[in-house]
């Protein structure tokens, strides 16, 4: 099978897990206590409004005629209407979508810039103190909760040193693209930028530092052992070349694989690290939503999580394939 | 299931490093303080006293600004008094904003921690065990249909669906009668432990998936082997043969799972109570979030200490849990964290 094909067969796949996704929120619907029109009707609605209601919303259908209704207004981007904001749901949840992505990639740009190269010292240079001390942070930080990470954070930088914003998001990092060549100065804008991200980052990113330090550190000691870098140092190989081309190589595809079975993990920090820190992204929709009984904007955010997951798993799928071609002849 | 070679295992690994030692101690240590929290805790977690609240813990000291507005001769003075607050032995890791104390309220908290973490993996195990091991034995559509929606479950983060589902189902708690209240031997402490039976059950439906997926694995590969065909080939019922074969042989990597599923279920419980998603006030993370308000103003014990006691239980689990995989080397994956 080529790379193509095995993109063609898991994007195949990837669609009927979306509609998949998309079917257990639209049962959400069904378990809901309060329905959708206590939401909408006065509280003394005589029974007339509320069928009239009802029969408006099409509530009055059957199910399976609301569920094919559900799916056509979703292919034409209609996730539905928020009664209790009065916003269109997909206007809701896409204006928080680019906050939670920025906090994500930030974290993980965070956890791969210190996790590799401490991984990797950590098992060039095993049983050194680098190594204990790697092995004791990752450990530590992948039993950490990550929300209590973000409040001692802000203790620590900015009750006792006062140099970074506990709470919310400040100018967004296209703010910053633009300030390169925009009016606004650039290293204000990127300071204010970084003075918001930084804490929200560390505290979603830590658990990954430790995580990927773990799988870099056995990785990379499984693979220095092998006979292929024995063959490479015996013909002359400088180390560098050893180690960096040929062992941390081969260790990066499993770390990349991980990486995409966590990002349900990710997310799910991003959510809690949103509350933490009153980052104004999917999270805090998410939960703003619950609290409010706004059902629609609960399944609209649900099926944008969903769908974003099963895509970036598509994603990490046919680059591992690309790095790893033994997979594609499975 | 478990024979010589996997007990000498597990005494060589216990032997050869530090971390299994430690990991141990740890849990048993918890496990202790939770089962015995009311003969532990020094106090009552939550009787208020107004004449103590914010006391700092052992070893530090705290400073209060008493202002007082005064006239003096027609003038109104204003009088600004520092006294010093000192921690006392009675309450050794300080008392929160309604002058509960800190020890007790971190000691009950292990009960609702573990008590989560145990039902929760038992759940799952439930559940996710013969989802997996029907899917891997009759495998093709059966296997197929399990699978996918295996894959639906796992694209939803656990975070995600569980505050969700808790949002549509309500906060339902339950009490479990104290039994040493019950015996007369801790008086004074709560007559009743709160279960919060809604996050109970939802945690274990969002996590059966890696149950069901390990399963699955170890099926997929035992039925292809000479014994269960041998099986078959004398009559042997499928559920006999799942039941008497399949399941002994997949015990291993379900039980080194369900180590390190406690410890995030532990988690994903406190990220719940953080976000007020529980039933109970008895719970780790909901006293980090009750300490959260009290950060800005230098009361940093509040939220402190209960994350320790995450920390130090999830890196004892976590311990135990490389212990038991490196003794007995399944090859699994889970999601942790929160």
């Amino acid at each position: 099978m080529s790379l193509g094909r095995l993109a063609i067969k898991r994007s195949l796949q990837g669609v009927g897990v979306i509609w998949g996704v998309i079917t257990v929120v639209f049962a959400l619907r069904f378990v809901t206590p309060g329905s959708v029109i206590n939401a909408v009707a006065p509280l003394d609605a005589s029974q007339e409004t509320r069928q009239a209601i009802a029969a408006e919303l099409g509530l009055d259908q059957p199910i399976y005629v609301q569920y094919v209704q559900y799916l056509a207004d979703l292919v034409q981007g209609n996730m539905g209407y928020s009664y209790v904001k009065g916003l269109e749901v997909t206007q809701m949840v896409f204006q928080r979508v680019p906050a939670t992505v920025e906090l994500a990639v930030a974290a993980t740009v965070v956890a791969i810039v210190l996790s590799i190269p401490l991984g990797v010292l950590s098992a060039t240079r095993r049983n050194s103190p680098v190594d204990y001390g790697a092995t004791l942070f990752s450990l530590g930080g992948i039993s950490t909760p990550n929300f209590w990470l973000g409040v001692m954070l802000i203790l620590l930088f900015a009750v006792q040193f006062d140099v970074f914003q506990t709470s919310g998001r400040g100018v967004t990092s296209v703010a910053v693209v633009t300030s390169l060549v925009g009016p606004e100065p650039f290293v204000a804008t990127l300071l204010e930028w970084l003075s918001y991200i930084t804490l929200p980052a560390i505290a979603l990113g830590t658990y990954f530092v430790a995580l990927i330090t773990r799988l870099t550190r056995s990785g990379m000691l499984d693979e220095l052992g092998k006979s292929y870098v024995r063959a490479a140092r015996a013909k002359g190989a400088p180390e560098s070349l050893v180690r960096y081309k040929h062992a941390l190589r081969n260790t990066l595809i499993p770390v990349i694989t991980v990486l995409g079975l966590q990002l349900g993990t990710l997310i799910g920090g991003a959510v809690i690290t949103e509350a933490v820190f009153a980052w104004p992204g999917l999270g805090t929709l998410v939960i703003q939503s619950i609290n409010l009984r706004d059902w629609p904007a609960l399944q609209g955010s649900l099926i944008v999580i969903g769908t974003a997951f099963v895509i970036v798993n598509i994603v990490v799928d046919i680059i591992y394939g690309y790095l790893d071609p033994r997979v594609v002849y499975d | 299931m478990i024979s010589p070679r996997v007990i000498r295992n597990l005494k060589k690994q216990f032997r050869s490093s530090l971390l299994p030692k430690v990991g141990l101690l740890l849990v048993i240590g918890v496990i202790i303080v939770a089962v015995f929290a009311p003969l532990v805790a020094p106090h009552n977690p939550t009787t208020q006293n107004l004449d103590r609240t914010e006391l700092p813990p052992l070893g530090f000291t705290k400073t209060v600004n008493d202002t007082s507005a005064q006239m003096v001769d027609g003038e109104v003075e204003t009088v600004t008094e520092v006294t010093t607050v000192n921690a006392t032995l009675s309450y050794p890791l300080g008392t929160d904003g309604l002058g509960r104390d800190m020890l007790s309220r971190v000691i009950y908290g292990a009960r609702t921690s573990l008590l989560v973490g145990v039902l929760g993996t038992t759940l799952a195990v439930l559940v996710g065990v013969p989802v997996g091991l029907i899917a891997g034995y009759s495998g093709e559509t059966v296997d197929d249909v399990l699978m996918r929606l295996a894959d639906v479950s796992l694209a939803f983060p656990s975070l995600v669906l569980a505050v969700a589902l808790i949002g549509l189902w309500g906060r339902a708690t339950v009490s479990i009668p104290d039994p040493f209240v019950a015996a007369g031997v801790a008086s004074g402490m709560p007559p009743s432990t709160t279960l919060p039976i809604t996050v109970v059950i939802v945690v274990g439906l969002v996590n059966w998936v890696w149950f069901a997926r390990v399963a699955r694995g170890e099926a997929l590969s035992l039925r292809k082997q000479e014994y269960v065909k041998a099986a078959r080939a004398l009559g042997a019922s499928d559920i006999r043969i799942i039941g008497r074969h399949v399941l002994p042989n997949a015990m291993t990597p379900i039980i080194v799972l369900g180590t390190v599923q406690i410890a995030a279920i532990i988690l994903l419980e406190s990220a719940l109570s953080f976000l007020g998603f529980s039933g109970t006030t008895l719970s780790w993370g909901f006293d980090i979030s009750q300490g959260q308000d009290y950060v800005s103003s230098g009361q940093w014990w509040i939220a402190t200490m209960p994350g320790i006691a995450i920390m130090l239980s999830v890196i004892g689990i976590n311990l135990v849990g490389d212990w038991l995989r490196d003794a007995l080397d399944p090859d699994i994956e889970g999601e942790g964290g929160t």
